[in-house]
């Protein structure tokens, strides 16, 4: 599966994301690839999840029917790890 | 990339308190525009940036990455770190720790930036970085290169 870490830029924030992310996800043993990139290029951009600001989970939901999840602390694992196991559990119905 | 260090002494200051975020933004980018890494049309961006998309570049509690399009008003990959020692308020968040990023493109940072944020990481060091000396601060990045 893909995850995509979106900020406004895709060059500072998102790249934090990602690191936080890469970390959970070798730490949960999930078999997906994450990346990260700006809100314009996430729009046209297929993931199985994307993780973002609070500020641009609206805009991105416009854009694909695929979960998108607020994340607030970028660098909290605990937070991003809930959102993960909230992804993993809906593909569990 | 100037000198031989990420973020550099004279890259990092230490104040009691700003009057506002914007004012933050700019003396937290001053050593940056002093040695030319960035102009002020780079300074300008990150503003109108907070003021467009809120305030989604606090991604911890008290940090902010400022940063705006890269390569627009940027001349060399840069950092500079600002700490205030009273919390401002930036569009509703309460930031303590400003880190400027100036990045040329979309790529050549990325290792920079990651060895830098794994310092923000260490929880010790954030503490470090939110009450510390400036000594104590500069210590922290002195050898990222």
């Amino acid at each position: 599966m893909k995850f995509l870490a979106v900020c406004g830029f895709g060059v500072g924030s998102s790249m934090v994301l990602k690191m936080t992310l890469d970390k959970v996800v070798a730490q949960l043993g999930i078999d997906a690839t994450v990346e990260n990139t700006d809100i314009a290029t996430a729009k046209a951009t297929k993931a199985d999840a994307y993780f973002t600001s609070a500020e641009l989970v609206k805009d991105l939901k416009q854009s694909t029917d695929n979960p998108v999840y607020p994340i607030k602390r970028y660098m909290n694992k605990d937070e991003v790890e809930a959102a993960v196991k909230k992804y993993l559990a809906t593909k569990e119905d | 990339m100037k000198g031989t260090s990420l973020i550099a002494k004279d890259d990092i200051q230490v104040v009691d308190s700003v009057t506002d975020w914007k004012n933050a933004v700019r003396l937290a980018s001053k050593p940056l525009l002093k040695d030319h890494t960035i102009t002020k049309e780079y300074v300008d961006n990150m503003i109108q940036s907070v003021e467009d998309n809120g305030p989604y570049m606090v991604i911890a509690d008290y940090f902010a990455l400022m940063h705006a399009r890269p390569g627009e008003g940027v001349n060399n990959l840069g950092m500079s770190l600002l700490t205030t020692k009273r919390a401002f308020d930036l569009e509703g968040k309460p930031v303590k720790i400003v880190l400027v990023l100036a990045a040329t493109d979309n790529k050549s940072h990325l290792a920079s930036l990651q060895k830098v944020m794994s310092v923000f990481m260490d929880d010790a060091a954030y503490q470090t970085v939110l009450n510390g000396s400036r000594e104590e601060i500069v210590n922290l990045f002195e050898g990222l290169e």
